[in-house]
């Protein structure tokens, strides 16, 4: 027999590594869409709040800026009026004028420049002498372009070797009169000297002078390099009657670092995550895969050991039908009919026989019996019963003499098994029975209305320790007598008395008006149909007349 | 008898002793069929390798006994000098009047 050869083959390793399946793909690829999706919303807010910051920062600037303005237009515009009034006193101008001049003072150089003379230059000169005062071409523009106004007038002298930015005066509405002048620097390289002021630390900018953001319009930035690119914005801060234009950049993040940052910690986390669901995920479809292959083959194990075992309950029952006489001998005047039903469940022969042997043609005696146990050794040990009874038969046909002949041949060695047997020697022409029994249960015999176990004289199982002859019982039978002779599988239940199935049995046998081989038939699928878990012999003969 | 309700379906329960005229008791309860043979086999072996040659089959409390325990039985008896049977059960009592035991084991009610 030896194992199921199954095939484990089919089986994978769960240790090897294999393509991530289609359903760990998938969680990869919406985990990634999930964590762009985040990673693009944090970014967008945090990009529209770094700009709506930037652009109220820039208007801070502006207005740090626009303070400035009463700073410049005052001393200015009081200079004026005191020209005006003193008609160009310079002591009073320098008296005026003199604390907004000097390192760290609103002025670099302030001057006052009569406008009705016919050579354009200062009067008086506070501080460091004008720039302007080596432009005359850009003096005359200065002094002469525009009518006065209540502010003062910017310039700005750029592209001279040091950089100057002008605030001209005049008191308006003062005939002739005078321009009240002041110049600051403006770094050569155009860097602010204020990088480190701590209110607008977080910002770059850039200040130009007018509307237009060109190179040569540039004041002062706090960059090295031009022109900015990325987030900025931009303002117009009106400056005296002119303007300057304002552009800011953040130098870092404006919302601060942790939100700058947030787009980048829900990618890593997005990401990380993603990649352990993809892998969660790949691998419960992997271990469900195995699971559904495992299912698989002890599914094929279980129908190899199906069909093993169908083959296996069919070589037992060929062995069987080997055992057994295929066909009972034709005899005048006596119908012979004969059934072998297996064990319900199992796969052991069994050791019931029966055996019908010809005396004469007018004779025939009926053996059947049932070694105990079952299996190889218990059919092995009827087929050896069997033949023994068929030789003895052959010497004498007599049932009591083939039963103790039978003893002796099994007692003459040790063994571990015995057998009960029955031996029903039929006279056809007589209608008589002769019955011998060995511990087997009684043969029934339907004789006319009547239906009846033979009481028989029962003598002790074949291999039994006991000396005892064994006795024979004759019985007369009518016309058209039936006997049923059987082994106990037919009637043994578990639980019941014997009487109980002997009954069921008559009874069964009665209630059936039947041809002698659908008698036994019946009885044998009644067998077969119920819950039995023993094999069963059952040999009928019923004398035609 | 208590053992009849304490053995469970299809099982055997199996005691021996020893009488004070040396014979070796071997009491049954439950259900002795294919299945459990064996066990008993093994216990009847026990008792006869002790030397013991007369057997007492108590069957008072078993319910059931198939052809398999006829078997047992017949072997004890061919390896002791005499194998008794006592109070068998009506179901137990007809396997082994119809089996023609009766002239091989003495049965004491």
């Amino acid at each position: 027999m030896g194992e199921p050869a199954i095939d484990l083959m089919g089986l994978p390793d769960s240790g090897t590594r294999r393509a991530p399946s289609r359903a760990g793909w998938a969680a990869l690829l919406v985990g990634t869409i999930v964590t762009g999706l985040l990673v693009w919303a944090s970014s967008s807010v945090y990009d529209h709040n770094e700009s709506r910051l930037l652009g109220l920062r820039v208007r801070d600037v502006g207005s740090v800026l626009q303070a400035v303005v009463p700073s410049v237009q005052t001393p200015l515009a009081s200079a004026a009026e005191l020209a005006d009034a003193t008609d160009g006193n310079a002591q009073r101008f320098r008296t005026l004028i003199a604390p907004y001049v000097g390192p760290g003072r609103q002025f670099a150089s302030a001057s006052l420049w009569p406008l009705t003379s016919a050579h354009l230059a200062p009067t008086v000169v506070v501080g460091e002498t004008p720039e302007l005062v080596s432009l005359p071409g850009q003096a005359r523009a200065v002094f002469t372009n525009g009518k006065p106004t209540a502010l003062f007038r910017v310039t700005g002298l750029l592209t001279s070797k040091s950089p100057r930015l002008g605030y001209e005066f005049r008191a308006p509405g003062v005939r002739g009169g005078f321009a009240v002048y002041a110049e600051n620097p403006v770094p050569a390289d155009r860097r602010s000297q204020y990088q480190s002021n701590s209110a607008f630390a977080d910002l770059n900018y850039v200040l130009y002078l007018g509307r237009s953001q060109r190179a040569s319009d540039l004041l002062v930035t706090s960059l090295s390099h031009f022109p900015i690119t990325g987030r900025r914005a931009t303002e117009s801060v009106p400056f005296g009657d002119g303007v300057f234009t304002l552009v800011v950049t953040p130098v870092g993040s404006l919302g601060g670092a942790f939100f700058q940052r947030l787009p980048l910690i829900i990618a890593i986390v997005g990401l990380t995550l993603t990649l352990a669901a993809a892998a969660m995920t790949d691998r419960l479809v992997r271990r469900r895969h195995y699971a559904e292959q495992l299912a698989g083959v002890l599914d094929r194990v279980a129908d190899e050991n199906r069909r093993m075992y169908t083959e296996q309950r069919s070589i037992a029952q060929t062995l069987q039908h080997a055992l057994l006489p295929e066909v009972p001998p034709e005899l005048n005047g006596l119908q012979i009919s004969t059934r072998y039903v297996p064990a319900g469940s199992g796969i052991d022969v069994g050791g019931d026989w029966y055996d019908i042997v010809a005396v004469n043609d007018r004779r025939v005696l009926l053996v059947i019996g049932d070694v105990s146990g079952h299996g190889l050794e218990a059919a092995t040990t009827m087929a050896s019963l069997r033949h023994a009874a068929l030789a003895y038969a052959a010497e004498d046909a007599q049932p009591a003499s083939v039963l103790a002949k039978l003893a002796g041949f099994v007692n003459r060695a040790p063994h571990g098994y015995f057998a009960t047997v029955l031996c029903a020697l039929a006279d056809v022409d007589a209608h008589r029975l002769t019955v011998a029994s060995a511990g087997h249960l009684p043969p029934l015999l339907l004789d006319g209305d009547e239906s009846r176990f033979i009481a028989v004289d029962v003598g002790a199982p074949i291999g039994a320790p006991d000396q005892t002859p064994y006795g024979e019982t004759v019985v007369s039978v009518a016309a058209h007598a039936t006997l049923v002779t059987f082994t106990d599988g037919l009637v043994e239940r578990r639980g019941e008395i014997l009487d109980v199935g002997l009954a069921r049995l008559r009874d069964a046998a009665m209630s059936a008006q039947l041809q002698l081989d659908d008698l036994v038939g019946k009885l044998a699928s009644d067998q077969e149909s119920d819950a039995h878990n023993d094999d069963t012999a059952i040999v009928g003969i019923r004398w035609q007349s | 008898m208590a053992e009849l309700d304490e053995v469970g379906p299809g099982a055997l329960l199996i005691e021996t002793r020893v009488d004070a005229g040396g014979a070796a008791i071997v009491v049954l309860s439950g259900e002795l069929d294919m299945s459990n043979t064996p066990s008993l086999r093994e216990t009847v072996a026990a008792v006869t390798a002790d030397g013991a040659q007369q057997l007492v089959f108590d069957l008072g409390g078993l319910r059931f006994m198939d052809s398999s325990g006829i078997s047992v039985l017949l072997e004890a008896a061919a390896t002791v000098e005499t194998v008794q049977i006592r109070d068998p059960s009506p179901i137990v009592r007809r396997v082994v009047e119809t089996t023609g035991l009766s002239r091989v084991f003495g049965i004491e009610s």
